[in-house]
């Protein structure tokens, strides 16, 4: 296995390290919970957390539990089994790496118990999918129940309007508002019928108003990033998405990003920069390396710091109304489609899937970032398993060249270190330094 | 008649060979010529409009570096081979291109190649991935818009009784088609898996009744043939998309015979009709969605959903089942393991054959496929 010296993560906010107190507590519980033989969903991004929340429901989201599994070093070994069964290790690692667990499960009869967490993700119960975000998702849970775990699956359609169809035209949008409607109308029915248990829609609506204030929060705390020195960097960042996923809905959650929020203003207010010395200010595209988040600290300690990160970025599309709460999670989806047309349609190639993250970003909110921002770069994690959120890369760079901001795509993985290069990718990264230097200067920046 | 040049077995259809005749085919017809990839989207209702459908393919092997300045190198290596030749030009005869929601890529190959290289009519035919009615309303939905903006485009209006009319053509094409494939059910097979390929090539260019002539024609041909006398090994191939003969000819080089298969230009296109309920549109999501087997579309869990695939190994009295799949196909790359296990249990062994979309080194597909067909 490639370790490199990168693998371990500085982190600088007190309010991210709180986390090594408050996860553990919140794992704990659930522990005992699937020890009581509670069912246990497993879910995926996509699925509203906040109705998981609703019905009360244990779960569990295994691109999570890839991420764990890689930044503990474990995921080769699940991708490794995965790969045994004839699993091909193109496919995405936070799949191989559920197939691996998968496969250990059923061969131990239990966790396997390399799992990063006690009782690893447990067996599922029901398989709540989304097709939100990428095509592996479809195949990943059928597989799953086909191959392991024979539990009912129920996964989400959140199409929306390619980007040369206007989604402000009262039947396009009619059209895709009735799909999300109905497939939420689905969903609710099958988890209804999976638990035993009728949805409370007034519960649900104090569960999103939580979850709601908890993400303009965390918005906001984003917000503060334009400040120079930049407040807060890479490694706090993709850290304190966890709540977001465990904890949305509860009490907790909206103290966690509220403290973080403040200390966040503080260090602006005093002028607390990740580095001392901040020379250079770059956006990230792309999942992040989870076995190798060091990576930050070491662009860090070149003067160089990650302000903006396309990926798991919670925009602003939850500034709904609440009053229905089922609309609410439908116009969420809506109001993302269409956030995306304004922020620049005519480069959102991958609107059919309503994703917030990938190497797209429209160009008017491109512009818009790298002057917010003062984006001097950016930097692209190609990875090598994930084609989905990588996939607009290249197209993205051949915007951001017009810009006169360099781009650096460099190839990895998200899960799988095998495909990581520590020498080679820091000999890109000094390089790529030196071309921000030039660009500073007024030097030419490729451009298509 | 531009078909009128091909007598069957003379002239072997192709990519190259289809763009020539599609070029000749706009300048007979001053028709506009409509691109479309991926089985979604009718080519029926194109036809209706009045204008050509016309199959985009693309060409194995075929330098895609091209296509870098676009998009990444890890990517499906056919999207990636299609977007080099519109970089290059090489489609400047289409007027219009639709491209279906099949699999990411071929959904993010819409975007980048309209932004890019734009035409004069595009349309992205979007697809549910579940059958719930929801789903299969959107999908019927999805149709009208379709045809709306082909209709605007082409300036003809569709008349009902013509789209009805142009429906039964095709279904009588595609049950010609289901002769040809009859033949091979014989014990020493009468037509090639790469014949039937050439045959099914002509589809992606002919016009609808220039085909029906062409197909009756070969029919009638291959019906006078004589069977030989030989047991063969029988292989059925199944996977991603194949727009070329070459594995089949690699299969037949190595003595095995390719009785049926299950891959997009061939046999899920063609194994069913469109049905004739009386609602031209609950029957095209009927077919075009419900009915084409995709492994993109989710049909739940359970090896259940590759009974079709089973049933047709059985009709067809196969001994091995060749998959073939693209790299970074996600869709057929989920399925192998699932499939390649249940055919085994049912005893009928499978290879696979992961290609680049170059069906290079062909010595070592060869061997592999060699090695394969000596067990029957």
């Amino acid at each position: 296995m490639n370790q490199s010296e990168m693998s371990r993560a500085k982190r600088y906010l007190e309010t991210t390290k709180k986390m090594k107190e408050m996860l553990p507590r919140f794992f704990m519980r659930m522990m005992e919970r699937k020890f009581s033989n509670e069912p246990v969903a497993w879910c995926m991004v996509g699925v509203p957390p906040e109705l998981l929340k609703a019905f009360d429901l244990l779960f569990e989201w295994p691109e999570n539990f890839g991420t764990m599994c890689a930044s503990r070093q474990v995921a080769p070994l699940f991708i490794q089994e995965a790969e045994n069964e004839g699993y091909s290790p193109e496919l995405c690692s936070y799949v191989t790496n559920t197939m691996g667990y998968c496969k250990l499960h059923r061969e131990r009869g239990e966790a396997p118990e390399e799992s990063p967490l006690p009782g690893g993700m447990g067996t599922p119960a029901m398989l709540l999918g989304s097709g939100f975000v990428c095509e592996p998702r479809w195949k990943w849970f059928q597989s799953v129940a086909t191959r392991y775990f024979g539990a009912p699956v129920y996964s989400t359609d959140p199409l929306a309007p390619p980007w040369d169809i206007d989604p402000h035209d009262p039947r396009i949008a009619e059209h895709y508002l009735t799909l999300l409607r109905e497939d939420l109308a689905g969903q609710i029915e099958f988890l209804e019928k999976q638990t035993g248990k009728k949805l409370d829609i007034d519960n649900l609506r104090e569960i999103m108003k939580r979850s709601h204030e908890a993400l303009a929060y965390w918005r906001d705390t984003l917000a503060l990033r334009k400040a120079i020195p930049s407040p807060m960097g890479s490694t706090d960042y993709f850290h304190a998405i966890i709540p977001q996923m465990y904890l949305v809905g509860d009490e907790d959650a909206v103290i966690f990003y509220r403290e973080m929020y403040e200390e966040v203003k503080d260090r602006v207010e005093r002028g607390v920069g990740v580095t001392e010395d901040e020379k250079y200010r770059l956006i990230w595209f792309g999942l992040p390396p989870w076995f190798n988040m060091g990576v930050f600290n070491y662009l860090e300690s070149l003067g160089a710091v990650v302000v903006y990160e396309s990926t798991y970025n919670v925009g602003d599309f939850f500034e709904v109304d609440l009053t229905d709460p089922l609309e609410a999670i439908v116009q969420r989806t809506w109001q993302r489609a269409l956030k995306m047309h304004e922020y620049g349609a005519e480069t959102m190639p991958e609107l059919c899937n309503p994703a917030v993250f990938g190497g797209f970003s429209g160009s008017n909110l491109l512009s818009e970032l790298v002057e917010q921002y003062n984006l001097n770069g950016a930097l692209m994690h190609l990875t090598h398993s994930c084609r989905a959120v990588s996939f607009g890369e290249v197209h993205t760079r051949n915007r951001l060249a017009k810009m006169n901001v360099p781009s650096l795509i460099f190839e990895s993985d998200m899960a799988d270190p095998r495909f990581w290069s520590d020498a080679q990718i820091k000999t890109r990264l000094h390089a790529f330094l030196e071309t921000i230097d030039e660009a500073k200067q007024g030097g030419r920046i490729n451009d298509f | 008649m531009t078909s009128k040049r091909f007598l069957f077995g003379k002239t072997k259809f192709s990519t190259t060979e289809n763009e020539k005749i599609i070029r000749e085919l706009k300048k007979e017809t001053n028709k506009p010529v409509i691109g479309y990839l991926c089985c979604f989207a009718p080519p029926e209702i194109i036809a209706a409009a009045g204008a050509i459908p016309y199959r985009i393919t693309g060409l194995p092997g075929k330098d895609t570096s091209p296509a870098d300045a676009y998009v990444e190198p890890y990517g499906c290596t056919y999207v990636r081979n299609i977007l080099a030749r519109a970089a290059e030009g090489q489609f400047d005869f289409l007027d219009g291109l639709v491209i279906s929601h099949s699999c990411d890529m071929v959904q993010r190959l819409y975007g980048i190649w309209t932004y890019y290289h734009p035409l004069n009519f595009s349309y992205l035919f979007n697809v549910p991935h579940q059958l719930t009615p929801w789903a299969k309303n959107f999908f019927k939905r999805e149709l009208g818009f379709f045809q709306e903006k082909i209709e605007q485009f082409t300036g003809q209006k569709t008349d009902p009784g013509c789209l009805n009319e142009t429906i039964n053509i095709y279904n009588q094409n595609r049950a010609l088609v289901r002769q040809i494939y009859n033949l091979r059910k014989e014990e020493s097979p009468l037509v090639e898996g790469s014949e039937v390929f050439d045959i099914l090539m002509a589809a992606g260019v002919l016009p609808a009744e220039q085909y029906k002539d062409y197909l009756e024609s070969a029919l009638d041909k291959l019906k006078q043939r004589s069977p030989g006398p030989e047991k063969v090994p029988r292989i059925m191939v199944w996977g991603s998309i194949m727009d070329s003969p070459a594995l089949f000819e690699i299969i037949e080089e190595t003595g095995g015979k390719v009785v049926c298969d299950d891959t997009c230009i061939g046999f899920r296109t063609w194994d069913k009709d469109v049905p004739k309920s009386g609602n031209i549109y609950d029957d095209l999501t009927e077919h075009y969605f419900v009915n084409f087997q995709c492994p993109r579309t989710d049909r739940g869990p359970g090896v259940e959903r590759f009974d079709y695939i089973l049933d047709r190994a059985r009709e067809y009295r196969v001994d091995g089942v060749v998959g073939y799949i693209i790299s970074f196909c996600d869709p057929h790359k989920f399925d192998y393991p699932d499939l390649r296990d249940y055919l085994k249990k049912e005893g009928i062994p499978m290879v696979l054959i992961d290609d680049n979309y170059s069906f290079e080194p062909i010595e070592s597909i060869k061997t592999r496929l060699e090695a394969f067909v000596e067990m029957f």
